[in-house]
């Protein structure tokens, strides 16, 4: 436990550290404004448009943020041999690679509350009420990050930044759309297609469970258990992609 | 179990030699048999980098680890450390094997081109290793004042490592190697980017630790420096250990012999001396001749003497450490590139 914290403290620093965080931040914070500013054009949906795009604000900053951030961490310890000075100390490989997810899902929090800050004041500017749906959207959405930096480490123990970054994206496509895919298979496909269709729909993460967005602008009640069901959820898929990361990262070698 | 524990961290506290604890492992390091093939990227082929190399180095002894560049002696320290695997024989470490968590808390290592986090200060990338070697509080922070000042990086502390010197680098990267206090000391190419004051520096730290007993495994180019501290050195050629020897018998090796130096030589004065001398070298002028016994010192200078020649200097001859490894690596029987590319077996077992 201490060298798990040790290592997701230090990948904290170094991750509030880049740039890139900053700039997505930055992005997402021009983002949510633009959008104080353009809702007058919407009569009657002001404050509709406003958590909207600020919501979408979030889980699109949310999703860059660990796939740019997430994807490069391991890759550049590996590169730069930065990796030497931890592996040769009392560390097992499954801490460092816990140890790194935590970290970075420590620097999705710290973008997430900001943006959510910066949501709650844009939302009290136009006098606009707060639902709890929209705070338990934001809380999905940061799960829905948390998955993805899970699959993001998956990837980044043994493949290079650039396919990390592309394999996730296609993950979250696909993952956005699983459920869809289902419903396809179930009303157009065959016994043979329904059965890969199936599999494909419980390999990939589904994603839509922690969409909450449409409940949260309209003022749609939302089930606690749906947001109970998606946190567990989460924490599985998570624990599976990790336990996976570290089948591979125990053997490999650092040449 | 409690009662061992607790002696052997007075022991440490004494700096006494480790190797007289009832119950503590005689070998500090012991590697033995160690295989180790590479693959490149895009072939099936591999090559045999390690050819069944076995070491071992003692508690309180300090080993030098020698051969040419890309001869195995990065690849045999990252075996050491489980970087990498071994594809046979063994490697154990305080009597456990490689990777156990109780012995890797006991090594201390410094990469041969160490990168650290540049988005850190020194006292950050100190404490982070400090932590990951289970430390923490004032033990922890009155450890990274000891090892800052010991390497002489107390004004750069609050400092970015982005923005040190290589040389700077190189000092912080001893700091985090000491800092947890460990037995063993792993150090691939210490005195590497360093100016003749951090050589010294670096020296000095090593002088200490070895008085205090800890185990040294060092790895460097610099054979004066590596003559000075180790009392064993071993000697690595195309993944084999072609010698181990104590620095002790190797001074032995050239004892009784001495080299005399003399002007004015001619060729035809070998003719009256030459059983008493073992080897002769010429550069212009002068000459220098080993004799090779004590007592044909006096006839080979009478006789310099006598055909005009002009003695310069008599001094007792010792093999040093760098005649050792010019003449093991120079040895025949090293493969050509074709043999080696011979040697490269095709990988057909999954």
């Amino acid at each position: 436990m201490h060298t798990i914290v040790a290592v997701a403290l230090n990948t904290f620093r170094e991750s509030v550290r880049e740039k890139i965080l900053a700039i997505a931040l930055l992005f997402g914070v021009i983002l949510m404004g633009s959008s104080v500013f353009l809702s007058p054009l919407a009569v009657g949906a002001k404050q509709k448009i406003v958590m909207d795009v600020a919501l979408a604000a979030i889980s699109i900053i949310g999703v860059l943020v660990a796939v740019l951030l997430g994807g490069t961490l391991v890759h550049k310890e590996v590169d730069r041999k930065a990796i030497y000075l931890v592996l040769t100390r009392p560390v097992g490989r499954p801490a460092y690679l816990v140890g790194k997810l935590a970290g970075v899902v420590a620097a999705v929090v710290l973008v997430f509350a900001v943006m959510t800050g910066v949501m709650v004041a844009a939302i009290a500017l136009g006098a606009g009420g707060l639902r709890p749906a929209v705070f338990a959207s934001v809380y999905l959405s940061l799960l829905e990050t948390t998955v993805l930096c899970s699959i993001v480490m998956l990837f980044s123990t043994f493949t290079t930044p650039v396919l990390t970054t592309f394999f996730t994206l296609c993950l979250f496509a696909a993952g956005s759309l699983s459920g869809d895919l289902k419903v396809f298979a179930s009303k157009f496909g065959g016994a043979g297609m329904k059965i890969v269709t199936e599999l494909f729909y419980y390999l990939l993460p589904n994603l839509k469970v922690f969409n909450l967005r449409h409940e949260a602008v309209h003022g749609l009640p939302f089930r606690a258990a749906d947001v109970l069901l998606a946190t567990l959820y989460a924490a599985v898929y998570s624990a599976v992609m990790i336990y996976f990361a570290c089948l591979i990262f125990k053997r490999r070698e650092f040449r | 179990m409690g009662r061992r524990l607790s002696r052997h961290r007075r022991v440490r506290r004494r700096g006494a030699v480790l190797i007289h604890m009832r119950g503590f492992a005689m070998y500090v390091l012991r590697v033995v048999g160690v295989k180790k093939y590479f693959r490149s990227d895009m072939s099936l082929a591999r090559r045999e980098v390690l050819h069944g190399l076995s070491l071992h180095a003692q508690a309180g002894e300090v080993l030098g680890f020698l051969g040419p560049n890309g001869a195995g002696k990065t690849t045999t320290i990252k075996v050491i450390l489980g970087l990498i695997r071994a594809d046979s024989g063994s490697v154990t470490l305080f009597d456990r094997p490689v990777g156990d968590e109780r012995s890797m808390a006991r090594v201390g290592y410094l990469p041969e081109t160490p990168y650290f986090y540049p988005h850190l200060s020194l006292g950050e990338f100190l404490g982070f290793c400090g932590a990951l070697s289970g430390m923490g509080g004032a033990q922890l922070r009155e450890r990274i004042d000891a090892v800052v000042e010991t390497v002489d990086l107390s004004a750069h502390r609050d400092k970015r490592l982005k923005t040190f010197s290589k040389g700077m680098l190189q000092r912080a990267g001893l700091a985090q190697a000491i800092l947890h206090d460990p037995d063993l000391l792993i150090l691939d190419e210490p005195f590497s980017g360093l100016d003749p004051i951090g050589r010294k520096m670096v020296r000095d730290v090593l002088v200490d630790l070895k008085k205090r007993g800890k185990t040294i495994f060092l790895s460097s180019h610099i054979l004066p420096d590596m003559e000075s501290l180790c009392d064993r050195v071993c000697i690595i050629r195309e993944g084999v250990i072609v010698k181990c020897i104590g620095l002790d018998d190797l001074r032995k090796l050239g004892e009784g012999r001495v080299e005399v130096t003399a002007r004015r030589w001619r060729p035809d004065m070998l003719g009256g001396i030459r059983g008493y001398v073992e080897s002769k070298r010429e550069t212009g002028e002068e000459v220098f001749l080993v004799v090779r016994e004590q007592r044909f010192v006096r006839p080979v200078i009478e006789h310099l003497y006598d055909n005009g020649a002009e003695v310069l200097e008599v001094a007792n001859e010792h093999c040093s450490l760098e005649d050792l490894f010019i003449q093991e690596i120079s040895r025949p029987g090293a493969r050509t590139k074709e043999e080696k590319k011979e040697e490269t077996h095709v990988f057909t077992g999954f």
